[in-house]
């Protein structure tokens, strides 16, 4: 089997005193689209922020495209990102510019692409999730699912190799995030993009999902491919595809 | 210049994309009418999106000049691509139109008048609660009057007294050198002492009150307004401004008569140290002075003028807040309109309080 571009070992990670991650050890592997699992709160956010790095955590080991997350240089750390997206859960949109600008800030800063070209690429992306209308508006002129979609726009921006997304289709409506789910396999198949997404929704997991990590209380109790986690006698995973 | 062919490389990408841009425009430059320019894809093994936007974006653009370009030797792979990120999925950004100028004019001009408006409202509104709200406290917010009294009045409290002693301390100073050469350093305590009472202190009290609680207050009304908590409240059936404006009002009417006290007081005691130390007044004497000049009269207009540069501060604040639009810099701009139109209208104010009382 290939190598995993993503991968944890007894990773354990918290808040001050609280431990939320306990001997988390996955593996991640290249063009497939891998889906977090769990309640609310068993730590699926907290489990993206430690493999995107903006956490720390308390033991273990993370590597991401062979890179040690936890003892990562600044400089190479942002070169990394740049081809790893996220999508926050919150959207995390700036507030004060329109989308359009919030798209093209990572091709500003990350490519030399000119500016007339970078217009018609943040166009691209914001029609493939359904917002080239709104382009020029700004985060607070639009629905909380409309954010969801901008930030995903953004994320996508420069065609990372890797996408986090955390609940990119929550609150949304079935047919958006049906085209949502369509836009993550397009990304897929054509950039040959690695993704992992945290969600809920059951219909999206069927759809997209080639591997399944499911959480509870911190710890995985299960990991493997979809079809393995619908045919599970494990008691919560078998209760959640099961409601 | 006839037919050119332009070899793209294995990978057309975000880093490729700045070169193959120049090149193809180069080689449209050089074109005329009914040349043909071929793009090769015959080594590409990878596209992007962003190579997808330009090259078709180069392809629109050169068509326009009449110059033919044309994509050869594509991949199934990379024509599939192609396919998926194509701009005929492009949407229309939705359009705004500049406006005529008169437009503009008289958009400006009523949204001042609807300004204006808004804020004679607001104080009338507030007006009307204060008075109703102290027979029915069931609509204000709980322990509300006490918690903010302890954040106007006592949380301010080191903060007023060090401003007015350093105040009456550097203003006995420079009086007093003035009036030595005339042997009336004694003058100095008069003067601190009216100063004090009827201007510095409730002044100084509320430009601090303004600074510090006033632009807490519109930094906390507008992040609610912003995250919908005062619409919440109101479909609820909770008016905001009884439940969370009347209750701030109540505390600062309560607590900044103290304040002033207290910073009149430490003003004078500056002026009196300075008197002492400097100019050889003691403290008796300084009194003595202070209580001379001192009528009811003036203690009325620090009254007074409490009262209206606090209810000015309120007002004020409350207003930016609950006019915050946008973002949380929409919360930065309210805070800082709400702090300077405060210290602004409480000048203003003082200056037409002092006509009144002294003409
Ligand atoms: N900033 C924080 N400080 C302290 N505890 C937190 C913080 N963020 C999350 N937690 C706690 O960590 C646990 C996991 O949270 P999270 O990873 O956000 O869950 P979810 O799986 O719903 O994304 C929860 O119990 C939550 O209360
Ligand atoms: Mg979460």
């Amino acid at each position: 089997m290939a190598n995993p571009i993503i991968s944890t070992k007894y990773l354990s990670a918290g808040y001050d005193e609280t431990t939320v991650l306990d001997d988390v050890s996955i593996d991640i592997y290249e063009n497939e689209i891998t889906v977090v699992l769990g309640v609310s709160g068993c730590g699926k956010t907290t489990l993206l922020k430690n493999l995107i790095g903006l956490m720390r955590p308390t033991k273990g080991m993370i590597e991401i495209l062979g890179h040690d997350m936890v003892y990562i240089q600044e400089h190479e750390y942002n070169r990394l990102m740049k081809n790893v997206g996220v999508l926050f859960q919150g959207g995390a949109l700036l507030n004060s510019i329109p989308i359009s600008y919030n798209v093209a800030i990572p091709l500003e800063q990350h490519t030399n692409i000119p500016d007339y070209l970078i217009q018609e690429i943040v166009r691209l992306k914001l029609s493939l999730v359904g917002l080239g209308h709104a382009y020029n508006y700004l985060p607070s002129q639009l629905s909380g699912g409309m954010r969801k979609r901008a930030a995903l726009a953004r994320a996508i921006a420069l065609d990372p190799a890797i996408l986090f997304a955390d609940e990119p289709t929550a609150g949304l409506d079935p047919v958006t995030a049906s085209s949502l789910d369509n836009l993550m396999l397009t990304l897929r198949e054509q950039m040959g993009m690695t993704l992992v997404i945290v969600t809920h929704e059951l219909s999206s997991i069927r759809r997209v999902a080639d591997k399944i990590i499911y959480l509870d209380k911190g710890k995985v109790l299960f990991s493997g491919k979809l079809d393995e986690a619908l045919e599970s006698e494990i008691p919560e995973v078998k209760n959640f595809f099961s409601v | 210049m006839g037919n050119q062919t332009l070899q793209l490389p294995e990978r057309v990408n975000i880093d490729t994309i700045p070169d193959i841009y120049n090149r193809v425009k180069e080689m449209v430059h050089k074109s005329s009418d009914s040349d043909t320019i071929a793009i090769d894809f015959s080594g590409v093994v990878h596209i992007d999106t962003a190579g997808v936007v330009t090259l078709e974006k180069v392809q629109t653009d050169a068509n326009e000049r009449g110059i033919e370009l044309s994509f050869e030797n594509l991949s199934p792979t990379v024509e599939k691509t192609m396919q998926a990120f194509s701009s005929r999925l492009l949407e229309k950004p939705a359009g705004k139109q500049k406006p005529h100028i008169l437009e503009y004019v008289g958009e400006y001009t009523y949204e001042y008048w609807i300004t204006l408006r808004d804020f004679i409202l607001l104080l009338a509104n507030i007006s009307y609660y204060g008075l109703v709200a102290l027979f029915r406290p069931k609509l204000r917010r709980k322990g509300e009057v006490i918690r903010q009294s302890n954040f106007i009045g006592v949380t301010a409290l080191p903060i007023i007294m060090l401003v007015n002693f350093l105040i009456g301390i550097v203003l006995s100073l420079q009086v007093g050198i003035q009036m030595r050469p005339f042997g009336a350093e004694i003058f100095v305590a008069q003067l601190i002492g009216f100063a004090m009472i009827a201007e510095l202190g409730p002044l100084l009290t509320a430009i601090m009150l303004a600074g510090r609680s006033g632009s807490a207050i519109a930094a906390e009304i507008g992040a609610m307004n912003l995250s919908e908590e005062i619409d919440a409240l109101r479909s609820m059936g909770i008016d905001p401004i009884p439940y969370l404006i009347v209750p701030k009002l109540y505390a600062i009417l309560l607590t900044i008569p103290l304040l002033v006290a207290v910073a009149t007081f430490v003003g004078i005691f500056g002026g009196a140290v300075i008197g002492y130390t400097v100019f050889q007044i003691d403290f008796n004497a300084f009194y003595n002075e202070v209580v001379f000049i001192l009528r009811y009269y003036e203690i009325m207009t620090a009254l007074v003028k409490s009262i209206v540069f606090a209810t000015i501060i309120i007002v004020v604040s409350s207003f930016y807040g609950l006019h915050v639009e946008g973002s949380a810099e929409g919360v930065g701009r309210a805070t800082t309109s709400s702090v300077v139109v405060s210290i602004f209208l409480v000048i203003v104010a003082d200056s037409l309080l002092g006509l009144l009382f002294y003409l």
